[in-house]
């Protein structure tokens, strides 16, 4: 007898419908898994015939073929144990007449457990897209993403349950739509916690008002760590959307623990030793990298400089694009990677450049080389670059009296407000992404301005490159002052942000 | 006259490491020319020229690996020429010191009018130093001096600096060969003071690579071409201080800008005060040590003018802040916290200062640019 059921595999970060088959003809006791499957479906058989054996079931003693369609897309992940469990149960006729007329209105992910207990399995998210009204069959843990993705799903614990509820025995409740909440966010750090460095929280408050990457050039015990671990506290709350495409990724990276959607903007600070196919992604069955984990929140890499030239290098394109495309033999996906980077390094080798009291031991050359490293074209990149002092003990001594995360959160909201009602008709998210065209329509240059970029090339050696993302984060500015256009001001204090010279010390 | 042969000859003789011009001069006048001495073996060198036999061997290898035909044909094609001790051409005041350069190579023109002044100082460069040698150097270049110093890191090359930022002309004295630039980042400055109708010299070989013991021996140089000689800023050991010792026993004028007696870098010049030298106050200070005779065509009437404008239309939180910095480096978030005002007025402000050149920003630090 032959059986079709419904199920969903993930191709990057969007799901594709699968339609799995189930044969069982007389002959040897035998159970083949066709359609270029993955190591782990062809173990999936495994796990089958103990779970149906140990939930009261049947596992017919015959010659089974199971054929996962289209044939020819690579499938992978221990999502389709469930619908071949299903399917086998289907064509061993041990559902009803009504639940196999209403198989085709269910898809089936999820793993098996050798008790016929559902586990959770990677990509559910993604997976309920291709629904189109169906209801969905997923593991308890994985119910979380059913809620958010908002579509008709059941979870039944086990597959004894399930056959029950297919069977039209027992009812199971349907998983409610869940409302994303944003705003609840209880943040363990506060900025209110950093002492002095007035300069490099006004910078971070510009980063997370428009989105821009910053780069912070400092002594060790600055406090570079401290001011980006409390980055997340003042960035704006996660809309529905945005929360909807960072799980996915998450999703897809089985990352997801427990029962939870993703309510936080992710933060990611991977050490300065990772390989640039694990920062953007990849390997042999591609897999999201650091920047699309950090998608819609914050990539921050302390040490900068002494991340590796080529795991550096790989960063251009999805700073420029917020789009990480991987191209393999068998496959090409592409990962959203709309990251806000936060770098953060120090002025020399040995940390001790520029110290009021300590003597920097390195050379000219040394120092030279070790900024060289960030390439300049990835200093394009980076709108924003701020340099912190040493604190004095008269600084550290006073009573923390910064503003508060939520006082800082609140103009940041509003210069994000600003922002959505700027690019409701584009695709622009944030002042830091905006287009050319959208840079000359919205950010015109005041009256006195172009004087101050003149001589800002002229006495800086700026490129002209480097203007576009002057005029960017001039808007943020004025979007955090509330006001309708840039001025001269607003490009000044912009020109403050800017990076370290290259010949710095030996500059004479 | 001396003909192409024996120029090639001595550029040669040039090449070794130890060479002393005054035995240079010695030996082609017992041997009759430099060709001769390099035709001689080892032995006889070592004979005749009172040297160890292998000292003399040395001498020959070292004379013999270089190309002279070579080093005329890139020194001409970089746009320069090689002198030689004794011809006409040859820097007048350089002759007359104990020990000149035998062969002397150069980019550039010597042709610059006006009296030479020479400046110098310390490679570790203090704001004080940076504004004083700025300050001195572009002065005494608009009234028609031309500055030599030697190309190195921090005050040397604030010194050429100022002067090709006027377009006229400076000489710099190499401690490598004319061909090469030490410091690397010096580069561009190198090409501004040619193109500006100054001069790179040096006594090396073309290539020669920079090496510790260059640099004391190129400040006699420095300092003999010079008619005064003013020492900025450096440590009480330091290669300024060999400078002003050469001078002073080459008979010039020796000049030192005093500074705090607590400043590691004013020290030596503190103590050449102290030892004799005449304290640098003013611009017209130098003037008055440059000897006479070469005054002629020295344009010192605009320094009575006091060209002190800039400071005068300073806003009133300008001058704040400059109250604030006073001589030391500060930083833009201590402006901020000091001065309790919001970061975005600060920082425009702090601009504004930088570019009209009030303020000198360097690595996140700002210093007062002038006084």
């Amino acid at each position: 007898m032959l059986s079709t059921v419904l199920s969903a595999g993930v191709r990057g970060v969007d799901g594709f419908a699968i339609e799995v088959e189930a044969d069982i003809a007389p002959g040897m006791p035998n159970m083949a898994v066709v359609g270029l499957a993955d190591t782990e479906i062809k173990e999936a058989k495994e796990r089958v015939i103990s779970a149906v054996r140990n939930s009261g079931l049947e596992f017919p003693l015959k010659r089974i073929t199971v054929n996962l369609s289209p044939a020819d897309i690579k499938k992978s992940g221990t999502g389709l144990d469930l619908p071949i469990a299903v399917s086998i149960l289907a064509a061993s006729g041990q559902l009803n007449a009504a639940a196999l007329d209403g198989l085709k209105n269910f898809v089936f992910v999820g793993e098996l457990g050798l008790d016929g207990s559902l586990r959770p399995c990677a990509g559910v998210l993604p997976m309920l897209a291709v629904l189109g009204g169906r209801t969905a069959v997923v593991p308890p843990a994985n119910a979380g993403e059913a809620a958010l993705a908002r579509v008709n799903a059941v979870a039944p614990k086990n597959l004894a349950e399930l056959a029950g509820f297919l069977n039209g025995e027992i009812n199971l409740e349907k998983i409610p739509p869940a409302d994303f909440e944003a705003g609840t966010q209880e943040y363990f750090y506060d900025f209110s916690e950093v002492k002095s460095q007035p300069v490099a929280k006004r910078a971070l408050e510009i980063a997370a008002a428009g989105g821009h990457n910053i780069l912070m050039i400092g002594l060790p015990g600055t406090g570079k760590s401290m001011l980006a671990k409390r980055f997340p506290s003042i960035l704006p709350p996660l809309t529905h959307d945005e929360a909807l495409e960072i799980t996915k990724i998450y999703s897809v990276s089985n990352l997801l623990g427990g029962e939870r959607f993703l309510s936080a903007r992710p933060f990611r600070d991977p050490h300065h030793t990772i390989s640039d196919i694990a920062l953007i992604g990849g390997g042999a069955s591609p897999k999201p990298g650091e920047v699309s984990l950090s998608h819609n929140g914050i990539l921050f890499l302390d040490e900068f400089a002494e991340f590796g030239r080529n795991v550096l290098e790989v960063l251009r394109e999805p700073m420029e694009t917020g789009v990480v495309s991987i191209a393999r033999a068998r496959e090409r996906v592409s990962y959203p990677a709309r990251f806000t980077l936060i770098a953060a390094m120090n002025p020399c080798p040995c940390g001790n450049h520029g110290h009021p009291h300590k003597q920097c031991t390195c050379t000219p050359v040394m120092i030279n080389r070790y900024r060289s490293k960030i390439s300049g074209p990835l200093l394009d990149r980076i709108d924003l670059t701020v340099n912190l002092n040493p604190v004095e003990f008269k600084d550290w001594e006073k009573k923390a009296e910064g503003e508060t995360s939520a006082q800082i959160r609140e103009r940041v909201i509003k210069a994000r407000g600003a922002q959505a009602v700027r690019f409701k008709n584009s695709p622009t998210r944030a002042n830091a992404f905006m287009s050319s065209r959208e840079i000359k329509d919205f950010c015109p240059l005041p009256p006195g301005g172009g004087e101050v970029l003149e001589a800002a090339m002229r006495k800086l050696g700026l490129s002209a490159r480097s203007l576009d993302k002057i005029l960017k984060t001039a808007r943020t500015i004025a979007d955090l002052e509330g006001a309708e256009n840039i001025s001269k001001m607003h490009i000044m204090e912009v020109l403050q942000y800017r990076p370290l010279d290259r010949k710095g010390v030996a500059d004479v | 006259m001396i003909n192409e042969n024996e120029k090639l000859a001595r550029i040669k003789l040039n090449a070794f490491t130890y060479l002393r011009t005054d035995w240079a001069e010695r030996m082609i006048e017992v041997f009759g020319s430099a060709s001769e001495i390099l035709k001689s073996d080892a032995k006889t060198l070592a004979a005749r020229g009172g040297m160890s036999e292998k000292t003399a061997a040395e001498l020959l290898r070292e004379a013999h690996a270089l190309d002279a035909e070579k080093e005329v044909e890139l020194t001409r094609a970089a746009g320069g020429d090689i002198l030689f001790l004794g011809e006409e051409n040859y820097p007048k005041k350089l002759g007359e010191i104990k020990d000149p350069p035998f062969v002397l190579y150069y980019r550039g023109t010597l042709a610059a009018a006006g009296p030479k002044v020479a400046m110098v100082g310390t490679r570790l460069i203090t704001p004080y130093g940076r504004r004083c040698a700025e300050k001195f150097a572009s002065e005494i270049t608009r009234c028609g001096a031309v500055v030599v110093s030697g190309l190195a890191r921090g005050v040397d090359s604030v010194c050429h600096k100022a002067a090709v930022e006027l377009g006229k002309p400076t000489w710099a004295v190499v401690g490598t060969g004319i061909g090469r630039c030490y410091p690397a980042e010096n580069k561009n400055l190198a090409g501004a003071i040619i193109e500006n109708g100054g001069a790179i010299i040096s006594e090396l070989p073309f290539s020669k690579p920079p090496h510790a013991f260059h640099f004391p021996r190129r400040n006699r140089i420095i300092s003999a071409l010079a008619g005064v000689v003013v020492i900025i800023e450096g440590k009480e050991r330091s290669g300024a201080l060999i400078t002003a010792r050469l001078a002073a026993e080459q008979g010039k004028d020796v000049m030192a800008v005093p500074g705090n007696i607590d400043s590691l870098q004013s020290g030596g010049t503190n103590k050449l005060i102290r030892d004799g030298a005449a304290a640098l106050l003013d611009t017209k200070d130098i003037i008055d040590f440059i000897p006479y005779e070469e005054r002629f065509g020295l344009d010192v009437s605009w320094l009575d003018k006091e060209d002190k404008k800039e400071f005068d239309n300073l806003t009133q939180q300008e001058k704040q802040f400059l109250d604030f910095i006073k001589d030391g480096e500060v930083t833009a978030d201590d402006i901020v916290e000091g001065l309790k005002m919001p970061v975005q007025e600060a920082a425009a402000a702090l601009f504004e200062m930088e570019i009209k050149g009030v303020l000198a920003c360097i690595d996140g630090k700002y210093s007062k640019n002038k006084f």
